[in-house]
C-alpha cells in the first residue's frame, strides 16, 4: 500500500519535471556507454569496436528512453486530457444534441434545486443558532377563560408564565421572550429626517446569549437592560448596511422608535435575522415599560403586558439545559405552566381542559401554516415529475446517440483500441455533459430561487441548496452512466468485424433497445399527463379566483395604516383620527376618505359571537352560537369602498361619540339572524341583552378577508363610538390616475401632524386583494410553466427518438417501397408506432392524474378534481404534440428513395 | 504469459540490485552492472539498460535514493544508495527467496517413483 502511494506521488511529481528528468537520464546513459566502451578498450578493442560492443551490451537506448519516460510518470492524466479533448470535439460536432441536453439538464435540475431550496429553508432549515438542537419554540393548545390574547393563539403567553418558567423551569437553561412591536411586526423608526417602518422586536435580556447568537460589533443585551428597560437597540446586519453603510461609527448613534431615542449598542451577527421566519427582523430592544411599547402595539388602556397577568402576548423560546432530555424538560415546564397560567384570574374549574405545552424545533419558520407547507410539497412533486421527464429525455438522447455510434466504436476496436479506452471515453463524455448541465443549472437555480422566494413573499435571504444540486447531479450522472453505457455491450459484442458488414445490418437497432426506448417514452407521456391535468386544474382555480366578484370597487382606492405616536387615551385617539379624516379630505384629488381597523383583503378579521335581536334569540339561533365578523370603520366607509347599500344609510360624521350608537349589517347577517332584509330599525344587543345598538343600514355581501372566503354574517360599527384605537387603515378614493401618485402629498400632510409617524404599508386596495391570492397565483403560474416545459421536453424526446429510428430503418423502408409499399403506408407505419405509444402513455397517465387531482383538491377553488375540461385539454395537448413531433420523421421516412437506399447497401 | 516471465525476472533484478547496494554502499548504474556481471560469472547475461528501469522502479517505491556525484575516473554520475525501507524490504525478499528456492530445490530433488 505504502509503496504504491509513494510510487504514485513520485509519478505525480515527475509529471511536472519531464524535461529535466529526460536530460538527466540521457547524461546517465551516455556516461554508462562511455565507461563501458573504456572498459572494452582496456581489454584490447579499438575505439570503434569498443563503442559498438558497449551499445550491444547496453541495449536499445531509444527504446529504453521511451520505456523510462512511460514508467517515470503516469499516463493517466495525459489520457484523461486526451479523452476530454476528444469528448469536447464530439459534443461540438453535434451542437444541437449538446445544447438540448444541457438546457434540459439546466431546466430540470435547476428548477428542482430552486424549489427544494425554498422548501428546505421553510420546512427544514434550523435557525443559525449555537447548538440549535437544544432550542425550541414554545407552543400551547390554549389559554384559560378570563385571559385574553394578542398575536397568534398558539404562541402567546403571559408575563407571569414567562417569569415562572425562568425561575422554576428546572430543565430549562434559558427562557427567552420576543414580542413584535405591532401586529404587522413593524415599528415607526427614524434614523435621519425620514420616518419609516422597520420590523422590530422587544426581547428579554438573555435573548442573544440564550439563542447563542453573537454580535458582529458591540454587545448584545444583559439582564440589567431588561430589568431597567434601558433605551438601547441592537440592529441587524441588513439594517446596518442600508442605514449606516456598515460603518463602525453606527455604535453609539441614536435612532428614534416611536419618537423615543434609543442608542445603538450592538450589531447582530450576519445571517441572524430573528426567529420570525418570513419577516427578517431589523432591530431588537430590551423589554420596555412605556405605554407606547405595549406588546403588539396594543392600546395601553387594555393593560400593559408587564403588569396585566390576563394579557397573553409574549412569544417564548427555550434552551434546554445540557444533559436533560426534551421530554423531561417539557414535563417540568408543563407543571410550572399549569400553575402560572391562572395567575390573576379565577382558578381552574374542575372539568376545564388542561392546556398542553409543546416544544417545536427551532427551524427557520415556526409555521403552523399547513397550507403553505402543502403548497410547497405539491410544487416539489410537480418539479420532481419535470425532472423525471427531463432525465428520461437526456437518457434517451444519450442512448440514441451512443447506439448510432456503433460503427465508430467498431472502427476504433478494429484499430486496436481497448474496451477500457472506449468505456473511459464514454464516461468522460457523459461527465462533460452533466458538468455543463450542472453549471447551467446552478445559474438557473440562483435566479429561480430568488424569484420563488419573493413570489412566496419570503423576505429572508434564501440561497440555492448546494447539497441538493450535488445530489441531483449525482443521480443524473449515474443514470447517464447506466443508460449511456447500456448500448456499449451490443456495440462491442459485435466486435471489430462490424466494420466489414453492410450498413443496414450494422445500424439495425436491437429489439431490446427499441423496447427500452418505448418504455421511456410511455413513462414520459404518462408523467406529462399528470402535470398537464394538474396545471389545468390550478389554472382553472386561478381563473375562478380572478373573476370572483368582490362586491366592491377596489380600483382607484389607496390604503395605508396610521399609528398615532402620542395618543394614549381613548379620547385622544378618537380625536386624532377624526381630525386626520377631516385633514385628508381637504387634499385635492381626494374623492372620499374613510378608515377601518382591519384592512379588507389582508386576511385580518375580528371574529365574534353572541348577539340578540330586539332582545330575542336571533332567528332561532342560540345567542352564544350566533357567530359573526366585525370591523370598526369610519364615516363614508361604504361609499369610499364602493359597496352597494341595500337599505338605510352609510355611516356619517354625525355618528359621533355623543350620538346614539349605530351599526350596519350585511345581507347574510340580515337573512340569517333577523330573517328579513328589511332590517333597519331593529336593535342588536349583546348575548346578555345589554348594550343596545340600532341597525341603520344593510349592505350587499362583499369580500372581507380574502377572495376565497364564503359570505359570512358581518356587522360594522363606527370607531368614534368604540374604545381606544391604536391604529386604523385609511381608505382613500382618488380621482383618476394611479392612486399611489398621491403618496408624496399624503406623506407631507402627515409629517405636518407628526414627523415621527410613517405611512404603514401603503398600497392600492386592488393590490391587497391580489396579494391575498398571490400563493395561488404563484402556484398556478408555476404549474403552467412546468406544463409547457414538459410538453417541450416530450416533443423533443419523441422527435429525437423517432428521427433516429427512421434513419436506422431507411434500408428496410427502401426495400418495402421497392416491393410496392405506398408512401402513405410508410407514413402510417411510423405514425402508428408513435400514436400507439402516446395512447398507452395517456391510458397510464389518466389514473395517475386522478390520484394527483385528489391530492390537489384542497388547493382548488371552484374546480372539481375530475374537471373534464382539464382532462380533455391535457389529452388533446399530449396527442397533438406527439403527432406534431412524429410528422417530420414520418415525412422523412416517406421521402426515402428506394433506389438510393438499396444502392447504399 | 510473456509478461509473467519478465515480472519474475524483474523481481530478481530488483533483489540483486538491492543486495548489491546494501553490500557495497552507494554505486552508480555502471558499477551495479559490473558487480552483477562479476557475481553471475557470465551465467546471466543482461541488457545493462534494464538496470536503469529497475533503479527507477526501486526509487519510486522509496527503497533506494540517489544523488549526483563524481565517479572514480572523474565523471559526473548518479550514485544510488539503499534506504531504511529498502533494507527492510531486502530482508523480507531475501527470506521469501530462500523459502521459495528451498521449496523448488526439494521439488526438483524428488526422485521418480520406481
Amino acid at each position: 500500500m505504502w509503496e504504491s502511494t509513494s510510487a504514485f506521488v513520485a509519478k505525480l511529481k515527475a509529471l511536472f519535471s519531464q524535461r529535466v528528468a529526460d536530460t538527466a537520464f540521457d547524461e546517465e546513459m551516455n556516461t554508462h556507454l562511455e565507461m563501458l566502451a573504456e572498459k572494452y578498450e582496456g581489454e584490447g578493442m579499438n575505439a570503434r569496436e569498443a563503442a559498438r560492443a558497449a551499445r550491444r551490451r547496453f541495449g536499445n537506448p531509444t527504446l529504453l528512453k521511451q520505456r523510462q519516460r512511460e514508467s517515470r510518470t503516469t499516463m493517466f492524466f495525459a489520457n484523461v486530457w486526451r479523452d476530454v479533448r476528444y469528448g469536447v470535439r464530439q459534443l461540438a460536432k453535434t451542437p444541437v444534441f449538446t445544447m438540448v441536453c444541457v438546457l434540459t439538464l439546466a431546466l430540470g435540475v435547476g428548477a428542482n434545486t430552486a424549489v427544494f431550496s425554498v422548501m428546505h429553508a421553510v420546512l427544514m432549515k434550523m435557525l443559525p443558532l449555537e447548538d440549535a438542537s437544544r432550542v425550541f419554540y414554545l407552543h400551547t393548545t390554549g389559554w384559560p377563560d378570563g385571559a385574553f390574547q394578542t398575536g397568534d393563539a398558539s404562541t402567546s403567553f403571559s408575563y407571569p408564565i414567562y417569569r415562572a418558567l425562568r425561575e422554576q423551569g428546572g430543565g430549562l437553561q434559558e427562557v427567552m421572550t420576543f414580542i413584535p412591536m405591532s401586529t404587522s411586526g413593524k415599528v415607526a423608526v427614524r434614523v435621519g429626517a425620514v420616518a419609516e417602518e422597520a420590523s422590530g422586536e422587544m426581547v428579554s435580556g438573555n435573548y442573544f446569549r440564550g439563542l447563542g447568537v453573537n454580535t458582529a460589533l458591540g454587545r448584545g443585551f444583559a439582564q440589567k437592560d431588561e430589568d431597567d428597560h434601558t433605551p438601547v437597540v441592537v440592529i441587524g446586519d441588513s439594517f446596518w448596511a442600508t442605514h449606516y453603510g456598515r460603518s463602525r461609527d453606527a455604535l453609539g448613534k441614536t435612532l428614534y422608535l416611536k419618537s423615543i431615542p434609543f442608542t445603538i449598542v450592538g450589531i447582530a451577527a450576519k445571517g441572524f435575522e430573528g426567529t420570525e421566519g418570513k419577516m427578517p427582523v431589523d432591530l431588537w430592544i430590551p423589554l420596555q415599560s412605556r405605554p407606547e411599547f405595549n406588546a403588539w402595539g396594543s392600546p395601553a388602556d387594555e393593560g400593559m403586558y408587564l403588569s396585566q397577568p390576563k394579557m397573553w402576548a409574549m412569544k417564548l423560546m427555550v434552551r434546554i439545559a445540557p444533559g436533560i432530555s426534551r421530554e423531561h424538560a417539557l414535563a417540568k415546564a408543563q407543571g410550572v405552566f399549569e400553575q402560572a397560567a391562572y395567575t390573576g384570574i379565577a382558578p381552574k374549574h374542575t372539568g376545564d381542559p388542561t392546556y398542553q405545552l409543546s416544544f417545536k424545533e427551532a427551524r427557520q419558520f415556526d409555521t403552523e401554516d399547513v397550507s403553505f407547507a402543502r403548497a410547497l410539497r405539491i410544487l416539489m412533486a410537480m418539479v420532481g415529475l419535470v425532472l423525471l421527464v427531463a432525465m428520461c429525455n437526456v437518457v434517451m438522447l444519450l442512448m440514441a446517440r451512443n447506439a448510432s455510434r456503433q460503427r465508430e466504436f467498431s472502427v476504433r476496436l478494429a484499430l486496436g483500441a481497448g474496451r477500457r479506452e472506449i468505456v473511459r471515453q464514454l464516461l468522460t463524455e457523459s461527465l462533460l455533459l452533466v458538468s455543463l448541465g450542472g453549471v447551467a443549472a446552478w445559474c438557473f437555480a440562483m435566479g429561480a430561487t430568488h424569484a420563488l422566494g419573493s413570489w412566496a413573499r419570503i423576505q429572508s435571504s434564501i440561497q440555492p441548496d448546494g447539497v441538493v444540486l450535488g445530489f441531483t447531479l449525482g443521480v443524473l450522472f449515474l443514470l447517464a452512466l447506466v443508460f449511456g453505457l447500456a448500448p456499449l455491450r451490443s456495440a462491442m459484442s459485435s466486435g471489430p468485424e462490424l466494420v466489414l458488414r453492410s450498413s443496414a445490418a450494422a445500424s439495425h437497432a436491437s429489439s431490446q433497445q427499441v423496447r427500452a426506448g418505448n418504455a421511456v417514452i410511455v413513462t414520459q407521456i404518462a408523467m406529462c399527463m399528470v402535470l398537464l391535468v394538474g396545471a389545468g386544474l390550478l389554472l382553472g382555480t386561478l381563473r375562478n379566483l380572478l373573476k370572483t366578484p368582490l362586491g366592491q370597487k377596489p380600483e382607484g382606492l389607496l390604503v395605508f395604516g396610521v399609528h398615532p405616536q402620542h395618543a394614549h387615551t381613548k379620547e385622544e385617539s378618537i380625536a386624532f383620527f377624526v381630525a386626520l379624516q377631516q385633514r385628508l379630505r381637504t387634499i385635492p384629488g381626494v374623492e372620499s376618505v374613510s378608515m377601518a381597523s382591519s384592512r379588507p383583503g389582508s386576511g385580518w378579521s375580528s371574529n365574534n359571537a353572541g348577539v340578540t335581536v330586539d332582545g330575542h334569540k336571533p332567528n332561532g339561533v342560540e345567542p352564544g352560537q350566533a357567530n359573526f365578523r366585525k370591523n370598526t370603520v369610519g364615516a363614508d366607509y361604504f361609499r369610499t369602498m364602493g359597496v352597494q347599500l341595500v337599505q338605510g344609510r352609510d355611516f356619517s360624521d354625525a355618528d359621533s361619540t355623543s350620538a346614539p350608537e349605530v351599526l350596519i349589517v350585511n345581507e347574510t347577517f340580515a337573512k340569517k339572524y333577523v330573517g328579513t332584509l328589511n332590517t333597519v330599525g331593529h336593535v342588536l344587543t349583546n348575548s346578555k341583552g345589554g348594550h343596545p345598538i340600532l341597525i341603520v343600514g344593510v349592505v350587499k355581501d362583499h369580500k372581507y378577508t380574502s377572495i376565497t372566503e364564503e359570505a359570512m354574517p358581518m356587522l360594522w360599527t363606527v370607531f368614534t363610538q368604540g374604545g381606544a384605537v391604536s391604529q386604523l387603515e385609511v381608505e382613500m378614493r382618488t380621482e383618476g390616475g394611479d392612486p399611489l401618485a398621491m403618496l408624496p402629498t399624503i406623506r407631507k400632510a402627515l409629517a405636518q401632524i407628526d414627523p415621527d409617524m410613517p405611512l404603514l404599508e401603503p398600497m392600492t386596495q386592488s393590490a391587497v386583494f391580489t396579494q391575498s391570492v398571490s400563493q395561488q397565483v404563484l402556484f398556478a403560474r408555476l404549474a403552467g410553466c412546468f406544463g409547457v416545459l414538459t410538453i417541450v421536453l416530450i416533443a423533443t424526446g419523441i422527435y429525437g427518438t423517432l428521427a433516429y429510428r427512421v434513419n436506422g430503418r431507411s434500408a428496410e423502408i427502401g426495400v418495402r417501397m421497392a416491393l410496392g409499399a405506398q408512401r402513405s403506408q410508410v407514413v402510417w407505419m411510423v405514425l402508428r408506432g408513435s400514436l400507439l405509444l402516446t395512447a398507452t402513455g395517456i391510458a397510464i397517465g389518466i389514473p395517475l392524474a386522478m390520484a394527483a387531482g385528489v391530492g390537489l383538491e384542497s388547493s382548488l377553488y371552484g374546480m372539481k378534481p375530475l374537471d373534464p375540461v382539464s382532462y380533455a385539454s391535457a389529452i388533446a395537448g399530449v396527442a397533438m404534440v406527439a403527432l406534431l413531433a412524429s410528422i417530420v420523421p414520418a415525412g422523412r421516412a416517406a421521402a426515402v428513395d428506394p433506389l438510393k437506399a438499396l444502392r447504399a447497401e | 504469459m510473456a509478461a509473467d516471465k519478465s515480472e519474475v525476472l524483474q523481481g530478481t533484478l530488483d533483489l540483486m540490485i538491492l543486495k548489491t547496494l546494501q553490500a557495497l554502499g552507494p554505486l552508480h548504474g555502471f558499477g551495479i552492472a559490473r558487480r552483477i556481471e562479476q557475481l553471475s560469472e557470465d551465467v546471466l547475461t543482461l541488457n545493462e539498460g534494464t538496470v536503469y528501469t529497475s533503479l527507477l522502479r526501486l526509487q519510486q517505491k522509496s527503497w533506494i535514493g540517489s544523488e549526483w556525484g563524481v565517479s572514480e575516473n572523474n565523471r559526473r554520475a548518479r550514485f544510488y544508495s539503499i534506504t531504511k525501507r529498502g533494507m527492510k524490504q531486502l530482508a523480507v525478499e531475501t527470506e521469501n527467496w530462500e523459502r521459495i528456492a528451498a521449496v523448488i530445490g526439494r521439488v526438483l530433488a524428488l526422485e521418480t517413483k520406481a
